[in-house]
């Protein structure tokens, strides 16, 4: 983790952690159902302040807590056209196999590159910890995979170009 | 757009050789091998796993980890660097590569592989821009979806191909038997019995659907064949028992019987049954094989396995008749109707009159025998039995999508980038039957 | 593979079968090139009579700037009139073979270039008008030399929607293409790419063309019929700038025909770099689950084995 990083990823590791306190709650507006609350939405009463964590106008995570789930939606840091593109890419392969992650969300919440909907059966079924670690590994992982990329592309870039050229010379 | 006449482009991966080439065409234009040759990491121990050369994290991340000092190597361009099908198991002889086969029992297992392999396909065997033409793939039969919507995900996104159909190779096998004579309705109902290398399957197709509860698959196929072939060389010592030899007698000189004791006694009265079969050994040297009852006892092994094989000893047409058997009563006797023959392993002379004959005795048996159950004088106006050979079947799913991807409706039938990039990969969860009947869906 | 290929595979693999094979065969196939060109390989009349056809979009183009005179000189006695909805037709007969190797394996060469030949036309009689405009500029001073302005733009349409501009001159030819990008990650790869490009010649090769990218048609071309400056930017425009170094006789051919392949291989490695890119994700997809894995308590608690007296391990129901 890099130093910048720290401060912005602890805040949301300790925001997280808060967060994840669910219980079983059954839906009080259809009967013999249980459904993420959050998204829902039908209940006010059992929705909490959401939150907002933002390093700048580009990184934030928006952390939206009820009583039986948490939505977490995440900003990646995107400055420029290639990036936006990486990322829009990167997000899109992963939600394309949300099924294998059980707490991703398969569309982002607007304004957000990608969303985890986490329930009360997930952290009963997962360690919660675990969990939160998993998210700040995800957005540590992220920003360096998006870079890496982007170096490949430009080192990529550079060579092709070199290659095509080279036998001009 | 610049796609209105390009033809599309068929592609057949299969376990053991991949069929590329183009529609209209009557013969695949590559044949090749579906390996894919790529650097192994230098002193990395070879390629211990299935899964070699792709380490822990891309090589360009920790610093050139080939073979130092390489330009590729610093450039990270290692992943331009392999190479697929014939050169691909010359290049593995040298140092430096390993060998992989991205599809396993028909099913594609590595796709960073299959991608590459894809990717040189097309642009260096095919020489075609993707943009510009209609993709036929073909699948297995009980392929689950996710795999098609990979296969979707990076011929769109990675190849932005114009179109694609992913077509069951059953059901092509199916089509390309319209070519034969004795096909009179093109319908897409019939049992495919599919013999490649590996594995024979007997797929059940009802109206262009798989019928996947009954399929069977038979663990004896052409490299079984030769390794027959290969044991009796070996038992009668002649000079050369080497498995290219041995595959060679298979495919020139081999036939099916229409009754084994018969035909061991035609040997015995006929001498100029035998035949010989003169071997290049390489650098002069010439040696001469016999060839005696292999002729027709290899092939055997498809109807009386336990010449064989001790573990498995269903002879095929009790195969194919099970299958037929086992598929819902409307259909079976379009089933029966047409049994269509696909694959290498399949184009012994004589072999679908064999197989006919035979599934036509087990079936006028089971007739006789309700007949006599039921005690009246109730006769049965028979069970048509027919199996069709024709001249396409070495190719069979191959040429099938090159019939189809050639007809004008294809087109209509393809999943388009446009339509790809407004619903997503699940698209291709779904696709309209090509030429069954209805048309468009 | 780093670089494409000049010639067609496919037609070289299968002159090279019939030339060697013993027993002619009947051959029809339909082989297509990149930038729709349609070969059509096929033995009409006998098995040892094989036609191939080219069938090209911009041949009309091509005619216009000279492609008979190339094709004349590459293909002499082979030329037959073009088969119907073709553009040009070639006829090798078996019979009538050269009796060396080396020159089958040269016609086998020649024939797979068919379309680098049918298209190396106007790079042609550019280079031929930029030697004559070279001689006759020598013979003035500096000052006095006439604008090079007022020599023709070859325009040749080889795709739909993109086309290469040729425009010789006294001390360059200049070589535009046109690009169009049909999704967004392309063009934004693509201009990537293009940057590289224009900046190699800066860093590294020295000697290399020069290269440079616009998304309005460069001063060269305004104005020609088929360019229209939307100022939408969704078309771009590459110029290959050739010195002389370039130009020279011994390298021409060698230098039309690399310069050919741009748009293509510029293509191929797009989409190589987004194979790549994939099997990154892959990775990286399977490293995160790994990581969410963990969180699983039951992964955590291994299930108890135990071993029986003769050395058999089963595990303990819980």
């Amino acid at each position: 983790m890099s130093i910048a990083l720290r401060p912005y990823l602890t805040c949301v590791r300790a925001s997280l952690t808060a967060a994840l306190s669910l219980s079983n709650f059954a839906s009080q507006t259809v009967e013999r159902h249980n459904v993420p609350e959050i998204e829902a939405g039908k209940s006010p009463e059992l929705l909490l302040n959401p939150l907002t964590i933002s390093r700048n106008e580009n990184e934030r995570v928006l952390i939206e807590p009820s009583v039986n789930s948490v939505r977490v939606s995440i900003r990646i840091k995107q400055a420029d056209e290639i990036e936006d593109i990486l990322v829009h890419k990167f997000t899109r392969f992963l939600t394309q196999r949300a099924e294998a992650f059980f707490i991703l969300r398969r569309k982002p919440v607007k304004g957000y590159d990608i969303s985890f909907l986490i329930t009360n059966f997930h952290t009963e079924a997962m360690l919660k910890h675990k969990l939160v670690d998993f998210i700040i590994h995800f957005m540590d992982e992220v920003d360096k995979e998006i870079s890496e990329m982007k170096l490949f592309l430009n080192a990529r870039a550079r060579f092709v170009a070199e290659a095509f050229l080279t036998p001009f010379d | 757009m610049s796609t209105s006449q390009t033809p599309a482009v068929v592609m057949d991966n299969g376990t053991g050789y991949s069929k590329l080439g183009f529609a209209g065409n009557d013969a695949p234009s590559f044949v090749f091998p579906t390996a894919i040759a790529t650097k192994t990491a230098a002193g990395g121990g070879g390629s211990g796993s299935g899964r070699p050369a792709v380490a822990q994290k891309p090589s360009f991340l920790t610093g050139g980890a080939g073979p130092g000092g390489h330009l590729s190597a610093k450039r990270g361009t290692e992943d331009l660097d392999f190479f697929i099908g014939d050169e691909a198991l010359n290049a593995a002889k040298g140092p430096g590569y390993g060998i992989d086969y991205p599809i396993r029992h028909g099913q594609i297992e590595n796709w960073d592989h299959m991608e590459r392999f894809w990717q040189s396909s097309i642009f260096k065997y095919l020489r075609v821009e993707p943009e510009d033409h209609y993709f036929l793939l073909t699948e297995p039969p009980l392929n689950p979806p996710e795999s098609r919507e990979s296969t979707a995900e990076i011929m769109f996104e990675s190849f932005n191909c114009a179109g694609l159909y992913i077509a069951v190779q059953a059901v092509l096998a199916l089509a390309a038997s319209w070519t034969s004579s004795k096909v009179q309705d093109r319908s897409l109902t019939g049992t495919v019995i599919d013999s490649g290398d590996g594995v024979t399957h007997v797929i059940p197709v009802a109206e262009g659907y798989v019928i996947g509860s009954s399929i069977r698959s038979i663990p004896i196929a052409g490299r079984d064949i030769t390794y027959f072939v290969q044991s009796l060389l070996r038992d009668r010592g002649e000079p050369d028992s080497s498995l290219k030899t041995a595959e060679s007698i298979k495919e020139e000189f081999c036939y099916v019987c229409p009754d084994i004791v018969k035909e061991f006694s035609k040997y015995d009265r006929e001498p100029d049954k035998f035949q010989k079969y003169v071997v290049d050994q390489g650098a002069g040297r010439k040696v001469t094989v016999d060839v005696g009852y292999e002729r027709f006892l290899a092939p055997e092994i498809f109807f009386n396995p336990e010449i064989y094989s001790s573990d498995f000893l269903t002879p095929l047409p009790e195969v194919v008749d099970g299958v037929i058997q086992s598929s819902p009563i409307d259909v079976r006797k379009g089933l029966y109707k047409n049994i269509v023959l696909s694959g290498g392993s399949t184009l012994y002379k004589d072999f679908g009159r064999r197989l006919q004959r035979d599934i036509r005795h087990l079936v006028d048996a089971r007739i006789k025998l309700s007949e006599q159950r039921a005690g009246t004088n109730v006769r049965s106006s028979g069970l048509e039995v027919s199996v069709i050979t024709h001249k396409r079947q070495r190719y069979g799913p191959w040429f099938g999508g090159s019939l189809l991807g050639q007809t004008p409706e294809f087109r209509s039938y393809c999943h388009t980038k446009q339509e790809y990039d407004e619903v997503g990969p699940s698209i291709v969860r779904r696709f309209a039957l090509l030429g069954g009947p209805g048309g468009a869906a | 593979m780093l670089l494409l290929e000049y010639h067609s595979l496919l037609i070289h693999q299968i002159l090279t079968e019939r030339f060697n094979g013993p027993t002619p065969a009947t051959i029809d196939q339909v082989i297509p090139d990149f930038d729709g060109v349609i070969y059509h390989i096929s033995t009409p009349e006998s098995k040892t009579k094989i036609l191939v056809s080219l069938s090209i979009k911009c041949y009309r183009d091509l005619l216009k700037y000279g492609a008979q005179d190339v094709l004349q000189r590459e293909y002499g006695g082979l030329i037959v009139d073009p088969e119907p909805g073709y553009d040009f037709s070639l006829l090798v007969d078996l019979e009538a073979l050269p009796e060396e190797k080396e020159q089958r394996d040269d016609l086998i060469r020649r024939v797979s270039l068919l379309k680098r030949n049918a298209m190396a036309a106007p790079f042609e009689r550019a280079f031929d008008t930029h030697y004559h405009l070279a001689a006759e500029s020598s013979k003035f001073t500096s000052e006095s030399a006439p604008s090079s302005s007022d020599t023709e733009v070859m325009a040749i349409q080889y795709r739909d929607e993109e086309a290469i501009y040729i425009k010789p001159s006294h001390d360059r030819v200049t070589v535009i293409f046109s690009t169009v990008f049909r999704e967004e990650t392309d063009r934004v790869f693509g201009k990537v790419f293009l940057q590289e490009f224009v900046d190699a010649r800066r860093r590294a090769i020295q000697n290399a063309p020069q290269v440079l990218y616009r998304n309005d048609p460069p001063l060269e071309i305004r104005g020609l019929p088929g360019v229209n400056d939307t100022g939408a930017g969704d078309v771009g425009y590459v110029t290959f700038v050739l010195f002389p170094r370039h130009l020279k006789p011994e390298r021409r051919d060698e230098v039309i025909s690399h310069i050919q392949t741009f748009r293509d291989y510029f293509h191929y490695h797009i989409k190589a770099a987004k194979a790549y890119m994939h099997s990154r994700m892959r990775k990286r997809v399977s490293d995160f689950l790994k990581y969410l894995n963990r969180a699983k308590p039951e992964n955590a608690e291994t299930v108890k084995e135990r071993k029986t007296a003769s050395g058999r391990s089963f595990k303990v129901q819980s």
